[in-house]
């Protein structure tokens, strides 16, 4: 019996309502700078967009159950790239947001070769020892990096000849590169929705069924470094500085935090993550210094409580209230079928 | 295209073949010159008692670990060694004994990605999965989550995703571990079926009522060696044979 | 000649004090199957206690060492007992755990104590005179305690029906489930001695190294790198990890410079986790 027209399942690739509201938000960003002058809003609102980026690049490896701590090497790796460009001349935006993608990409691929083999805790801990041997690279080679006192005063980025020194400009810049990697963060976990979360949920199945799962753990391990590249930049540029110390460990938490507590399951994770946990930094302690104490308090309440993060506790609780409105006279059986279905 | 009772005459099907394949973890001999030959349209039944390497054997034929020694060859080709992705590709495809489906996907999800993966998608692939769908009830529970379906089920998916995979070769690890009498049958029927499209197929069971009815000729292992090979109702008379089980037997019960 | 030696001498401390560190860090590895982030925030902890134990209620070092030693098993322990113990076997997320715990625990710190280090010596002053050498005293008070602890650790793993059960639980939980072993019981303790292994490190060698809340950082990074090389889950591995990375430090900050030392190490770490992730000694750990 030939089976009937449907059961083919439909195109995974497309974009949802969650990759479109993404973009969505991005593309308002981009407005931010004409909106309003407040330093204030521009130095959140430019946070906001840095810690986003990174947050992209935990996500786009955790969505195969791969925990990276290496995306500050990768930051620093755009970072400095980009800055090393300009104080030799090249200031050109053009050049120089693709450069701070390619460089760390490019280092990303044989790394990767090595690394990827490793899974589960023995990737956490490679990738932890990365962001560190970068770290130290950068201390012991002052000639290039600058060393422990980083880099500074160099030229300010130019599009087509025009400085984009200003205030304005450095924030519309900052969300340009962030409107680019939300974009290719959602093509790439659209379009291999199905690889990636065959990966994450069963490899060995997936393998031995023919996924060439390599190929698919190189590209995402490639791209997410090029995303955490762009996000170095950025940072850089907000800073007027690229210094060894923004690259460290403790930004490797951050940015795990966010993608955690935000979300792992959906691409709304991160820019949730980030936006709320940027936003509410600033208000603990003077300096933020109180902030990690509440990420490590969400840490572990998601962890115990609410895996699928924020956006997955919406979901979740979307599909109960429309379980439970369709079928009125079943909703605890409903309600606890949607829980399962939803769960992280 | 009809399947002969030796399968012989089938287009387009392999023999695998094993030569002396060893296996060593660390000092642990788990597989020492395993040799036979899986000829086109064969169905070969492995049995032995517990900790004999009877999954690791099917691990190293399909890449999933490295082989100390011997060779592993596909209608002549060599593949020992090869990825595990590569060895799929090629027509040799297992089954797993547990874990064997994407446990929060749904059946027909889980079908997707079985043909996308093995490179079969398309309406095609649906044609050839779909009388298995039907004869064991899934085509009604399309929509419905993996982990959700009674446990008989999702071993019979898992058996239906391995045959999406469009292999040539099917390795069955424990196909009726923790199934119901009732329900064995039903690889019967996934045997005979996919053996009549083409496949040969390696029954690793416990079941011996399943092996007795669905294999001409088995293998026992035991400690990581070949102990016999031949027809079921003369393997399993020989002395040897019984020992083994007995002694791996009385082995497990006093240690527990 | 005498920096040679006296580098030496600090090496051996400093790799006592490791291995103190990295044997409690593997020992959570090695029976749980998990990566304990906030072993560098027990280390801390144990050094405040000691502080608050001699600068607030005025107790002499030793008690303070043993309060450090008791709030930081005790914290552990419980933890271990309600928060680690329902996710055990899922290792992202008791990574998740134990890294919020640390930042927890260092926030905490930070908040109640300030970010200065505060006043906190060591007891013992002076240096021992043998032949030509100077060896100061502290560092030998360190390395006898030290060895106490690692010698002690020995006895109760490998001597005692509750350290077979460890081993045994590392081993195969499973198997050693139905004989009769309780996970449920022993987790929280193989834990709970772990955390006051690191306790016990921090409120001995703060006094003569910095005590801040940020201490732990180091600490885990250390016991990261050490564990690796000896092999996750080995204890033997451990101890002589712990002694080459402390002889490396000692040598290298004298004669290479810090940061060339710590990049050494680092490498060698990254070749063996890339090469033979079980480091020198260790084992597959189910799961990981």
């Amino acid at each position: 019996m030939a089976p009937e027209p449907n059961l083919a399942a439909r195109s995974p690739s497309r974009w949802g309502a969650q990759e479109w509201v993404a973009v969505a938000i991005f593309v308002a960003a981009l407005a931010v700078p004409y909106a309003t002058e407040d330093l204030l809003v521009h130095s959140i609102v430019n946070r906001v967009l840095i810690g986003a980026m990174a947050a992209f690049s935990v996500f786009i490896m955790l969505r195969m159950d791969l925990l990276s701590f290496a995306t500050p090497a990768f930051m620093a790796l755009g970072g400095y790239s980009a800055v090393l460009l300009a104080m030799n001349g090249v200031t050109e935006v053009l050049l120089i947001v693709p450069a701070s993608f390619i460089v760390p990409a490019l280092v990303a691929l044989p790394l990767g070769a090595l690394v990827l083999r490793l899974r589960g805790v023995y990737f956490v801990l490679v990738t932890f020892v990365l962001t560190e041997i970068l770290q130290l690279i950068v201390f012991l080679t002052p000639g290039l990096t600058g060393g422990s006192d980083g880099l500074a005063g160099f030229p300010a980025p130019t599009l087509l000849g025009r400085d984009l020194s200003d205030a304005q400009s450095v924030l519309a810049l900052a969300a340009a590169m962030a409107l680019l990697a939300v974009v290719i963060t959602a093509a790439l976990t659209a379009h291999f929705r199905q690889h990636f979360a065959a990966i994450e949920e069963n490899e060995v199945l997936a393998e031995s069924l023919g996924l060439v799962v390599w190929r698919y753990k190189a590209m995402g391990f490639v791209v997410a470094a090029g995303i955490a590249g762009m996000a170095g930049f950025a940072l850089g540029n907000m800073l007027l500085t690229v210094h060894p110390t923004s690259f460290g460990a403790q930004q490797a938490v951050d940015t795990i935090v966010y993608t955690i507590v935000g979300g792992r399951g959906s691409i709304l994770g991160p820019v949730v993550g980030a936006s709320l946990l940027v936003t509410a930094a600033d208000f603990l302690g003077n300096q933020g210094q109180y902030a990690q104490g509440l990420f490590g308090l969400l840490l572990i309440f998601v962890t115990l409580v609410a895996r699928g993060g924020i956006t997955g506790a919406v979901v979740t609780l979307a599909r109960r209230l429309r379980d439970a409105r369709r079928t009125p006279d079943a909703p605890a059986a409903a309600a606890s079928e949607a829980a399962a279905r939803g769960g992280a | 295209m009809e399947a002969t009772a030796t399968g012989a005459a089938v287009a387009g099907v392999e023999e695998l073949r094993v030569e002396g394949l060893t296996k060593r973890f660390g000092g642990l001999r788990v597989l020492e010159g395993i040799s036979f030959t899986l000829a086109p349209g064969d169905i070969l039944g492995v049995i032995g008692p517990n900790g004999a390497g009877k999954t690791t054997l099917i691990n190293v034929i399909t890449g999933r670990t490295p082989p100390s020694g011997g060779r592993i060859l596909l209608g002549g080709h060599d593949i020992t060694g090869e990825p595990t992705h590569t060895v799929s590709r090629r027509g040799v495809v297992r089954s797993f004994q547990q874990t064997n489906t994407f446990k929060s996907a749904s059946v027909r999800e889980n079908v997707s990605r079985a043909l996308r993966f093995s490179g079969t998608a398309g309406a095609e692939g649906w044609a050839r999965v779909a009388p298995l769908l039907e004869a064991f009830g899934l085509a009604s529970r399309l929509d419905e989550q993996s982990d959700k379906l009674p446990y008989g089920l999702q071993k019979m998916l898992g058996l239906t995703l391995a045959y999406a995979a469009d292999p040539k070769v099917l390795l069955l690890d424990e196909p009726a571990a923790g199934l119901e009498r009732s329900e064995r049958t039903r690889v019967d029927e996934f045997v005979h079926h996919v053996r009549a499209r083409g496949c040969s197929v390696l029954i690793v069971e416990h079941d011996m009522d399943l092996v007795r009815r669905l294999c001409p000729r088995i293998i026992v292992l035991d400690a990581g060696v070949v102990l016999a090979e031949g027809p079921p109702a003369e393997v399993l008379s020989r002395k040897d044979v019984i020992d083994a089980y007995v002694g791996a037997d009385a082995a497990e019960d006093e240690a527990a | 000649m005498h920096e040679f030696l006296t580098a030496g001498i600090i090496g051996i401390s400093l790799g006592a004090q490791y291995a103190l560190l990295a044997l409690g860090f593997t020992l959570i590895f090695g029976i749980l199957g998990v990566i304990n982030f906030a072993h560098g925030g027990f280390y801390a902890l144990g050094g405040y206690v000691a502080y608050a134990a001699v600068s607030q209620f005025g107790l002499p070092f030793p008690l303070a060492v043993l309060a450090a030693v008791i709030v930081t098993a005790a914290l552990g322990a419980l933890y271990e007992r309600f928060l680690i113990e329902r996710l055990v076997d899922d290792h992202l997320a008791t990574m998740m755990l134990t890294l919020g715990l640390y930042l927890v625990i260092s926030t905490g710190l930070l908040a109640v104590f300030g970010p200065q280090s505060p006043e906190f010596s060591f007891p013992v002053k002076g240096t021992l005179r043998a032949g030509t050498l100077y060896l100061p005293l502290e560092n030998l008070v360190v390395l006898a305690v030290c060895a106490a602890a690692i010698g002690g650790l020995w006895l109760l793993i490998y001597r005692t029906d509750f350290g077979r059960a460890l081993r045994a639980l590392a081993d195969d939980r499973k198997v050693a489930m139905t004989q009769g072993m309780r996970p449920g019981l022993l987790f929280p303790l193989a834990f709970g001695l772990a955390t006051g292994l690191a306790g016990l490190t921090g409120a001995l060698v703060t006094p003569i190294l910095a005590l801040s809340p940020s201490a732990g950082d180091p600490v885990l990074v250390t016991s990261f790198l050490t564990v690796i090389l000896g092999g996750l889950g080995s204890i033997a591995g451990a101890v002589v990890a712990a002694i080459i990375v402390g002889f490396v430090e000692a040598y290298a900050s004298v004669y290479l410079g810090g940061s060339a030392g710590a990049l050494i190490l680092f490498v060698t770490v990254l070749v063996i986790l890339l090469a033979r992730p079980t480091g020198l000694f260790g084992r597959e750990i189910r799961g990981a």
